[in-house]
C-alpha cells in the first residue's frame, strides 16, 4: 500500500513543479477524509493540483467555476418540470461528484458559498424537502484568491474551519520556474493522466489511517498545543475541540504516510500550520509564521 | 460561601463546644453549668428553627441572668472558679449572637480557653489527651470556615496534619521556654487547693488533689556528715488540737512554760540552713534541734521560731541530735495531747479495742496499728477522694487511701482513742541533695506529717504512719523516683513470671510508670526542674536557654518548610529520564535539544553534525520512539534504551569538530 | 526571572499594586507572595498570650503546653499560608472587546504543576472569585472589570489570595498582567436609520452590478429605502413591508462622521450603531472618520476593524 502512496506522490509531483510538501499535504488531507482549501494567487496552480489530485485517485470529478452570479442551485441542482411524467424531476448539480473543485470560490455570494459548505459539512442535499445523499468519499477541494482582490466575497470565519485543511502553494523556485517554462503546458500532461487508485483502495487507507496509534504522551503534546493557542495573545480565539480532532486526525494521515502506526510530536508538527493556520488567523495567510510561536513554545516532553 | 448558614459546620462547632464543656460540669457549680448546657442546646436547636434563636431585647436578659448567676455563685470575680465559670458564660452568650464569620472566631477563641482552664482542674494525661482532641475538632472547625466545603473529613485530616507537624515545635518551646515563678500576689489562691507548703492547721480530708509544687522552701549545707536519709525529719508546727475534721494548734499550746531540755545521745550534727522568704515565722530545724542562734527561740512543742522578718531570706547556724530524750509530761499537756473531738464512734473504739488487745506496752500498740496500715490493704496516693464528713472514720474504713497527712491524723487519733497522748507533728522530709552544691534541697513537695506519741521514760517518740504504707516515702531524697522508680526497676527483668495475670500486671506497671514520667517530666516540669533538667544537658542559664528556644525553632522552621514545600513534580516516565541523559550527552557536545522539538527532528539534526554517531543515535532515537509513541511499548524495549544511552560515547574530538561545523 | 534592585524590593506599591506588568506567566514565589496575620490572627495571638498568661499565673504546665501548641500552630499557618499559594502559575489569557459601559471580561489561566492540591484561592479584581485546584490541574478565572470609556481598557492590579487554612494569615500576590481589552463606543440606544446617502460610491469605482438576490422580507423600520418597500404586499393589506436583498445590493453604504450630529463621543456611538446595524443587515459599507477612511466590505473582519477604528479615535 505505502508503494502505492508514494507512486502516487511522485506521479504527482511531475506534474506539479517543486511542491512536494503542498502535495503531501493535500494527499494527507484527503487520507483522513478531509476538505482542502488551497489559497493564493492566481495562476500558480490551485487547479492543476486540484485536478491531478482528483484524476490519480481515481474519482469522478467536477469543477464549479465560482461567479459572482452562481446560484445555489447551479451547484447542488434543480427541479425541473418533465413535460412527459407531468412530474418534476430532479437534475442533480455539479456537487454530486466525488471530488468536487470549487475553483474561486470566494467570487461568489455568501448565499452560494454557504450552499457548498452546508453540503459539504452534511454529507448531504436537500432540496425541495427531499434529502438526497452525496456520493462516498466525497471532497472537496475549494480554491480561493486572497480576499483583499477587489469583489470578492471572502468565505466567513466561522466556515472555514469546515476545511480540515489550508494551504498556500507560493511561487515555484527557480528551478521548478525553469522547467515549467520548458516544458510541455500542464494541461496536456494532465489530460495524459490515468488513475493510479480506485476508491476501494482508498477506503482501505482511510481505514488504516483511522488505526493509526496515539500514545499518552502524544496527546499531552497536543493538548499542550491547544492549551496554548488558547492562552496565548498571538491569537484572537483558540483552537476548538473540533479542531483539536482534526489536528489529530491530519497527524495521523500523516504518520501513516510515512509508512508509520504511531504518531510521533513531528507528524503533528507537519500538519500544524496547514490545520490550524486558518482557524487561528483567518485573515493572515503565512501558516508557518502564524504557527510558529506554537512550534516554538510548546514543549514536546 | 457562606460560613453562617452552612449547617454542618454549626453542628460540628457545637459539638466541639459541648466536648469542651463537658469535664468541667464535675467542678463548677451546678446551677451555671446547667445555664451553659441550656444555651448550648439552645443554639444547637437554633441551628434547624433560625427563629427560635433569642432577639435582642432577650439576649439582654439572657447576659444579665448570667452574670447574677455567676456572681450569686463565686461571690466574685477572680481566681480559678469565677475566671472559668465567666469564659463559660461568656462562651455560651456568644453562641446565641454570630451574626459574622468574626463572632465564630470568637467563639472558637473562647472555647480554646475554656479548654485550657481544664488543666487547672485536671492535669492528667487523659485530659491532655481529651483537650489536645477536642481542639482539633475546633482547628478543624476553622478550616471549614475557610474552605470551600464543609467536608468534615477533609477538614479533620488537616487538623490532624497540622497538629502532627507543630508537636515537635511544640515541644521544643516547652522544653526551652523559661519558668518564671508567678510573684504570689498574682495568685488567686484556691481554698480548696494546697500547696503543699505548710500551714498553721491541717485537714486532710478536704484536699483531694495534693499540689506538687517544686517550689524550694530551705536548703541545709552540713558542715560534716550528712545523716542519714530516713532520718531527716524537719521539724515544723505541731498540732495537738483537732475539732475531727482539722489539725491545728491548740489555744495555749506552745506558749506555755519553756521545753524542758531533752537529753541528747549520739552524734552532733552542725549545718547551716537557709530558709527561702515564707509567710510564717518558722524555722525547719532537724529534730531534735540542740543548739541555736540567739534570733531564733523554741517553743515547749520544740518548733523553732524566729525573730527575724520571715519573708526575707534568712541563715541561721544550728546543731541537732538524732537521739534526744523529752523526758516528763506536764499535766496540761497530756490533757492537751490526748483531746478528742467528741465520743469515739463504736466502729473505731471496737478497731482500737482489737489492736489493744494483749498489748502491755505503747510500742506494741504502734506496731499493731501499723501492721494494719500496712496488711489492711491501706495505700498511698496524692489524689485521694474528698472525705467531708467524719474524714478519720471514712480513711480508717472506706477509703483506706491518702498521703501523709490522712496517715498522721488517722494514727494520732487511734493512739487518743487508746488514751495514749499523741501529737501530729508537721514539716519536712528528706530532701535533695545537690551534688554540685554539696547541700540538701528540701522542696515544698517534700512536705510531711507524721506523729509523735508520749512514751514513759522515752518521751516523745517520732513514729511517721506514712512508713508504715509508703516506706519509699522516707527513705530516699525525692520521692517521685522512689515511689515509682521502684517499679520502673523491676518492669525490665521480671518477665517470664506466670502467665497473663503478670502480663496485666506488667501493664499496670507500664502504666503507672507512663504516669510517673507524665508527673515528672510534664506536670512538675517547673522552673527548678527546667533548669536542673537543662543544666545536666549543658544548658545553664537563662541566655543560654533563650538560645536555644530560637535555635530550636529555627532548625523546625527550616525542616519543616522543607518539608511542606517541597515542589513534588509530576512524576517523570521512565523514557524521558533516559531521553534526558540523552540529550544532557549531546548538550556537551554542543547539542541542545530545542524545547519545541521532536525526538526524530533532533535526531536529524544530530546526524547532520555527528554522521560516525549516525547508528547509535538512530538507535536510541528508535527505542525512545517506540516506547513513548509506540503502539505496545515493552520493557524490553526501556532497558534496550538504557543500555544504547549508556553506551553511547563520544569521543572528545568531536565537540571541537561539531564547533567547526557549526561556524560554517 | 530578573531581579529586582534593592529600591523596587522595597517599594511600597510593590505589595498593593503589583510590580510591573509583565506579558507571560508568573509563578507566584517568595518574591511575590506576602503574608500578613488577617484581624482572626491578631485575635488568635492576644488568645496566646492571654493563655501564657493564665498559665503563668498558675504556673501549670499544661496550660504552657496547649498555649505552646497554640503558638506553635499560629507559626506553622505561616508556612502554610505561603504553600496555599507557592508554586501557582497566573497566566493571562484573552479578553474579547466589550462596549463601553459593560463588564471587560478578563481571562486568567491558573495553572498548579505541583503535587499539592491548593484549597479557596481567591482572585479578585472587581468581583472575586474562588477556586479549588487539584494537584497536576489548572482552572480558569473570568474577572471582570467595569469599563466606561471607549478606547483601550487596561486591566488594574489582579490580587491572588487565600485564608486557607485556618484564616490566621492572609497570604497575597497582586499581580499586574500587560491585560487590555479594547472598549468600542457604547452603541446609539435610540433606533437610529442607516444613512441614505451614497457619498462614496463614485470614488469606490466599483461597477454597480444588480444581484437582486431576493431573500425576503422584513417589517418596515425606519429609514428603509421607499424602493424596498413590497408594495404589493402593502397593496394585499399585509402591512409595511421591505424586501431583503442578501449580500448587497450593488452599491455601498458610506457612514461619514459629518452625517452624524453631536459630541463627538454621541458621534462615534452613532457611528458605531450604524456599523452594527449595516453589519447585521449584509449591506457593504464603509467609514469615514476624520483621518481615517475604510473603504466598503462587509464580514466579521471588517466590522471589527470599523469599531476598532471608532474605538481608538
Amino acid at each position: 500500500m505505502h508503494t502505492l502512496i508514494n507512486q502516487l506522490l511522485s506521479r504527482a509531483d511531475h506534474i506539479i513543479l517543486g511542491k512536494s510538501l503542498q502535495v503531501r499535504l493535500a494527499v494527507c488531507c484527503l487520507f483522513c477524509k478531509g476538505h482542502l482549501l488551497i489559497e493564493d494567487i492566481p495562476g500558480v496552480g490551485k487547479t492543476t493540483l486540484a485536478h491531478t489530485l482528483a484524476i490519480l485517485m481515481g474519482m469522478n470529478y467536477q469543477r464549479i467555476q465560482f461567479t459572482s452570479d452562481l446560484l445555489p442551485s447551479d451547484i447542488i441542482g434543480a427541479s425541473i418540470f418533465d413535460v412527459d411524467n407531468h412530474t418534476f424531476k430532479f437534475h442533480p448539480g455539479p456537487i454530486f461528484n466525488q471530488m468536487v473543485l470549487a475553483d474561486e470560490i470566494n467570487r461568489s455570494t455568501p448565499k452560494s458559498q454557504s450552499a457548498l459548505l452546508e453540503a459539504m459539512e452534511e454529507q448531504q442535499v436537500t432540496v425541495e424537502g427531499k434529502t438526497y445523499p452525496l456520493p462516498t468519499p466525497f471532497f472537496v477541494i475549494a480554491t480561493q484568491n486572497p480576499s483583499h482582490q477587489l469583489g470578492t466575497f471572502p468565505l466567513p470565519e466561522s466556515q472555514l474551519d469546515r476545511f480540515l485543511m489550508r494551504i498556500e502553494l507560493g511561487y515555484p523556485d527557480h528551478q521548478a520556474e525553469r522547467e515549467l517554462l520548458k516544458g510541455s503546458s500542464r494541461r496536456s500532461l494532465i489530460e495524459k493522466l490515468t488513475a493510479h487508485m480506485s476508491a476501494e483502495q482508498l477506503f482501505v487507507i482511510q481505514q488504516k489511517v483511522i488505526d493509526v496509534h496515539v500514545s499518552d504522551a502524544l496527546l499531552d503534546y497536543l493538548q499542550g498545543i491547544i492549551a496554548y493557542t488558547r492562552i496565548s495573545s498571538d491569537y484572537a480565539a483558540g483552537l476548538s475541540p473540533r479542531a483539536g480532532i482534526a489536528l489529530l486526525h491530519a497527524a495521523k494521515a500523516w504518520a501513516y504516510m510515512a509508512n508509520r502506526d504511531a504518531v510521533l510530536p513531528e507528524d503533528v508538527q507537519a500538519v500544524l500550520p496547514s490545520v490550524a493556520g486558518h482557524r487561528l488567523k483567518p485573515g493572515s495567510h503565512d501558516s508557518q509564521a502564524i504557527v510558529a510561536p506554537i512550534l516554538e513554545n510548546v514543549p514536546v516532553f | 460561601m457562606d460560613v453562617l448558614t452552612n449547617r454542618t459546620l454549626f453542628v460540628f462547632l457545637l459539638t466541639a463546644i459541648g466536648l469542651i464543656a463537658l469535664p468541667h460540669s464535675s467542678h463548677l457549680p451546678g446551677p451555671l453549668v446547667i445555664f451553659f448546657f441550656v444555651m448550648l442546646i439552645w443554639r444547637f436547636m437554633g441551628i434547624w428553627y433560625p427563629r427560635w434563636l433569642p432577639g435582642k431585647i432577650l439576649l439582654y436578659g439572657l447576659t444579665f441572668t448570667g452574670l447574677a448567676l455567676l456572681y450569686q455563685q463565686h461571690l466574685g470575680w477572680f481566681g480559678r472558679d469565677p475566671g472559668t465559670s465567666l469564659f463559660m458564660t461568656a462562651l455560651s452568650l456568644k453562641l446565641m449572637e454570630i451574626k459574622q464569620q468574626r463572632d465564630i472566631y470568637l467563639i472558637a477563641y473562647l472555647a480554646f480557653i475554656v479548654a485550657a482552664s481544664q488543666f487547672l482542674y485536671e492535669q492528667s494525661m487523659f485530659m491532655a489527651v481529651y483537650i489536645v482532641f477536642v481542639c482539633s475538632v475546633l482547628l478543624a472547625a476553622m478550616i471549614m470556615i475557610n474552605g470551600r466545603q464543609a467536608n468534615i473529613k477533609a477538614s479533620l485530616k488537616k487538623a490532624m496534619a497540622i497538629l502532627m507537624q507543630v508537636l515537635p515545635l511544640t515541644l521544643i518551646i516547652f522544653v526551652f521556654f523559661p519558668r518564671v515563678e508567678a510573684p504570689r500576689w498574682l495568685l488567686f489562691e484556691d481554698p480548696n487547693r494546697a500547696m503543699t507548703g505548710l500551714k498553721d492547721s491541717m485537714e486532710p480530708g478536704s484536699i483531694s488533689d495534693l499540689g506538687l509544687s517544686d517550689e524550694l522552701a530551705f536548703r541545709v549545707k552540713f558542715t560534716g556528715n550528712i545523716p542519714p536519709v530516713a532520718s531527716l525529719y524537719w521539724r515544723g508546727p505541731v498540732f495537738s488540737y483537732t475539732d475531727g475534721k482539722r489539725w491545728m494548734q491548740g489555744r495555749h499550746q506552745g506558749t506555755g512554760m519553756k521545753p524542758s531540755v531533752p537529753e541528747f545521745n549520739g552524734d552532733a550534727y552542725r549545718y547551716t540552713l537557709l530558709m527561702e522568704p515564707q509567710d510564717m515565722p518558722w524555722v525547719y530545724a532537724l529534730d531534735m534541734p540542740a543548739g541555736f542562734p540567739g534570733e531564733l527561740f523554741q517553743n515547749s512543742d520544740y518548733q523553732m521560731l524566729t525573730r527575724k522578718e520571715p519573708d526575707k531570706r534568712n541563715e541561721y547556724q544550728l546543731t541537732s541530735l538524732l537521739q534526744y530524750n523529752t523526758g516528763l509530761l506536764q499535766e496540761d499537756e497530756r490533757v492537751r495531747n490526748t483531746q478528742l473531738p467528741g465520743a469515739v464512734s463504736p466502729k473505731i473504739r471496737h478497731l482500737i479495742t482489737a489492736l489493744q488487745s494483749g498489748t502491755q506496752l505503747t510500742e506494741q500498740l504502734v506496731g499493731n496499728i501499723m501492721r494494719h496500715f500496712r496488711e489492711e490493704g491501706f495505700s498511698y496516693t496524692l489524689r485521694p477522694p474528698l472525705m467531708e464528713t467524719n474524714p478519720i472514720e471514712t480513711f480508717l474504713f472506706e477509703t483506706r487511701t491518702g498521703f501523709c497527712s490522712h496517715y498522721a491524723a488517722a494514727f494520732v487519733y487511734l493512739m487518743r482513742a487508746a488514751k495514749v497522748p499523741a501529737r501530729v507533728v508537721t514539716g519536712y522530709q528528706g530532701g535533695t541533695l545537690n551534688e554540685v552544691g554539696g547541700f540538701l534541697e528540701i522542696r515544698q513537695a517534700d512536705a510531711h506529717a507524721w506523729a509523735e506519741v508520749w512514751i514513759k521514760d522515752r518521751g516523745w517518740v517520732r513514729y511517721d504512719p506514712t512508713a508504715a504504707v509508703a516506706p519509699e516515702r522516707i527513705d530516699q531524697t525525692s520521692y517521685f523516683q522512689q515511689q515509682f522508680g521502684d517499679e520502673l526497676a523491676q518492669l525490665v527483668p521480671r518477665r517470664n513470671l506466670q502467665g497473663s495475670f503478670e502480663w496485666l500486671k506488667t501493664t499496670r506497671e507500664l502504666w503507672r510508670s507512663l504516669d510517673y514520667s507524665w508527673q515528672r517530666w510534664v506536670i512538675n516540669y517547673h522552673s527548678a526542674n527546667q533548669l536542673t533538667f537543662l543544666a545536666s544537658l549543658g544548658i545553664a542559664g537563662l541566655n543560654k536557654m533563650i538560645y536555644w528556644l530560637i535555635a530550636g525553632i529555627a532548625v523546625f522552621t527550616a525542616l519543616l518548610s522543607g518539608y511542606l514545600l517541597r515542589q513534588r513534580q509530576k512524576p517523570k516516565d521512565k523514557a524521558l529520564q533516559l531521553y534526558a541523559r540523552f540529550c544532557k550527552k549531546m548538550t556537551a557536545r554542543g547539542l541542545v535539544i530545542r524545547a519545541g522539538e521532536g525526538p526524530q527532528d533532533f535526531a536529524g539534526r544530530i546526524n547532520l553534525v555527528f554522521p560516525e554517531l549516525a547508528g547509535p543515535v538512530d538507535r536510541i532515537t528508535g527505542l525512545f520512539i517506540r516506547y513513548r509513541y509506540g503502539k505496545a511499548p515493552t520493557k524490553e524495549d526501556l532497558s534496550l534504551l538504557k543500555e544504547a544511552i549508556s553506551e553511547l560515547r563520544i569521543k572528545k574530538g568531536y565537540s571541537a569538530k561539531a564547533k567547526s561545523r557549526f561556524n560554517f | 526571572m530578573n531581579a529586582l534592585s534593592l529600591k523596587d524590593r522595597f517599594r511600597l506599591s510593590r505589595f498593593f499594586r503589583g510590580e510591573k506588568p509583565v506579558d507571560g506567566p508568573i509563578e507566584l514565589n517568595q518574591r511575590r507572595i506576602f503574608i500578613l496575620p488577617s484581624a482572626p490572627g491578631f485575635g488568635f495571638v492576644i488568645l496566646i498570650f492571654l493563655l501564657l498568661l493564665i498559665s503563668f499565673v498558675y504556673n501549670n504546665n499544661l496550660a504552657y503546653l496547649l498555649t505552646f501548641l497554640l503558638a506553635s500552630i499560629f507559626f506553622v499557618t505561616i508556612l502554610h499560608s505561603y504553600q496555599s499559594l507557592s508554586g501557582l502559575v497566573l497566566q493571562q489569557g484573552q479578553s474579547a472587546p466589550v462596549f463601553a459601559g459593560e463588564d471587560a471580561v478578563f481571562e486568567v489561566l491558573i495553572y498548579n504543576q505541583t503535587a499539592t492540591a491548593r484549597t479557596q484561592v481567591q482572585l479578585s479584581l472587581e468581583n472575586t472569585l474562588s477556586f479549588d485546584i487539584a494537584a497536576f490541574s489548572n482552572c480558569q478565572a473570568r474577572l471582570q472589570s467595569r469599563t466606561s470609556r471607549r478606547g483601550w481598557h487596561h486591566a488594574n492590579t489582579i490580587t491572588c489570595f487565600s485564608y486557607y487554612p485556618l484564616g490566621l494569615f492572609r497570604a497575597w500576590s497582586p499581580l499586574r498582567f500587560n491585560l487590555k481589552t479594547l472598549v468600542y463606543p457604547k452603541p446609539w440606544q435610540y433606533p437610529l436609520p442607516l444613512p441614505q446617502t451614497l457619498s462614496g460610491a463614485a470614488v469606490s469605482g466599483i461597477t454597480k452590478r444588480g444581484v437582486d438576490d431576493f431573500a425576503g422580507v422584513q417589517t418596515y423600520y425606519p429609514g428603509a429605502s421607499i424602493k424596498s418597500i413590497h408594495w404589493k404586499a402593502f397593496a394585499k393589506q399585509q402591512g409595511l413591508l421591505v424586501k431583503q436583498y442578501s449580500g448587497t445590493q450593488g452599491s455601498e453604504l458610506w457612514l461619514d462622521y459629518d452625517e452624524t450630529s453631536g459630541s463627538v463621543e454621541e458621534r462615534l456611538s452613532q457611528l458605531c450603531r450604524w456599523v452594527l446595524d449595516a453589519e447585521q443587515q449584509g449591506l457593504i459599507y464603509g467609514l469615514i472618520i476624520p483621518g481615517i477612511r475604510l473603504s466598503p466590505d462587509h464580514g466579521k473582519t471588517h466590522q471589527l476593524n470599523c469599531l476598532e477604528a471608532l474605538a481608538l479615535f
